[in-house]
């Protein structure tokens, strides 16, 4: 592999981001239950124009069988 | 002499309209000391088991953040051999704080911090923009600087920030058309269980590592070398994340002992004058019952 091109799609941390999910996922039964723990993230953000913040929107949206959370 | 006790007599009752005699109030407070010390003896429940609950939460934090200020440390190693000559002065702020309040001066410290950068003159352009994480801080800063927020974060903090989260951050800004020409991280730095202090991590963007000195040493690919910046970004976040994590769990368990302390002394307080209104009233009813018994 000369050339990798998933740099065109997206960054270095989502690379590894999406490694280590794969990783996680591999492992057995007890260590992944461990480790998938140190892999959630519930982000939120927002962009703020001139003072005044944008619509809250979640980096990662969680599933409709999740409960939701509350609006910011 | 008598006159003025039967007076006191009729004063005690309470359906004077209009006079405020003074028997007549301390029954009545009697009953209001009564209300605020149940008040207080449950405000005194839950500071106390808000201060367990942080002091258990502060030794876990503590643990995440001995082993997340590794990676801190390898960024700075990486930094100190290839420092820049200049930086320039528009400067993207990175502001870590959290959702949650009850914790002490955790949120107004980065907050403040943030405004003296940008009170100093010429340090940092003027609209240099700012990222704030946390929903305390972003609200103390869109009153003081709202022009320069560009994004905002929340949901960080409730338990120990994973790298997830921080990549997340990093991988928002970088995506986002923000210029700058270096990055500052305001954070809370641990300076013992009892004390914190506000401090900065400076980060230096691809274009800045490329052109430090000390870098062509290395002999990296510009591809490698974007992923490094990438990486020693998020690297940042996620040291400054765990450390102002322990920060918020130890002022929070400060704050809640001090105001268990102040609700017992409260208490204390309280019982005291309820006490001591009690038996005054009670010394009054008997001085009562005894004149009307020497008077027949």
């Amino acid at each position: 592999m000369s050339s990798a091109t998933w740099r065109n799609v997206f960054t270095y941390n989502k690379y590894t981001q999406i490694a280590a999910r794969a990783l996680r996922a591999s492992l057995k039964e007890e260590e992944r239950v461990a480790a998938e723990k140190r892999g959630v993230t519930i982000l939120r953000y927002q962009r703020w124009e001139n003072g005044h913040g944008g619509p809250m929107t979640y980096l990662y949206p969680p599933e409709d069988a999740a409960p939701k959370k509350p609006a910011v | 002499m008598l006159a003025r006790r039967t007076l006191g007599r009729i004063a005690s009752q309470p359906q004077v309209l209009g006079a405020a005699p003074s028997q007549a109030r301390n029954m009545a407070t009697l009953r209001e000391i009564e209300l605020r010390l149940k008040s207080v003896r449950n405000i005194e429940k839950i500071t106390k088991s808000m201060k367990m609950i942080a002091s258990t939460k502060l030794a876990k934090a503590q643990r995440a953040m001995q082993a997340g200020k590794e990676y801190g440390l390898a960024n700075a190693e990486l930094f100190k051999h290839a420092s820049p000559e200049e930086t320039g002065k528009r400067k993207l702020f990175i502001v870590v704080s959290s959702d949650k309040g009850l914790c002490g001066g955790i949120h107004s410290s980065v907050s403040k911090a943030t405004r003296r950068e940008f009170a100093e003159k010429g340090k940092v352009e003027e609209d240099s923009p700012i990222m704030v994480i946390g929903d305390k801080s972003k609200a103390q800063l869109s009153r003081a600087l709202p022009k320069n927020i560009v994004m905002s974060f929340n949901q960080i903090g409730r338990d120990i920030p994973t790298f997830a989260d921080a990549a997340g951050v990093a991988d928002l800004i970088l995506t986002s058309d923000v210029k700058y020409d270096s990055i500052a991280i305001v954070y809370n730095k641990f300076v013992s269980a009892i004390s914190y202090e506000p401090a900065i991590i400076e980060v230096e963007p691809e274009k800045l590592l490329k052109e430090a000195p000390g870098f062509r040493a290395y002999e990296m690919e510009d591809d490698v070398t974007r992923d490094l910046s990438e990486f020693t970004l998020a690297n940042a976040i996620y040291a400054a994340l765990v450390e102002a994590h322990a920060c918020e769990q130890s002022a929070r368990r400060n704050a809640m002992d001090n105001a268990s302390k102040n609700a017992s002394d409260m208490i204390n307080r309280l019982t005291m004058q309820y006490n001591r209104g009690r038996q005054a009233a009670i010394t009054n009813e008997l001085v009562d019952i005894i004149t009307g018994a020497s008077a027949l």
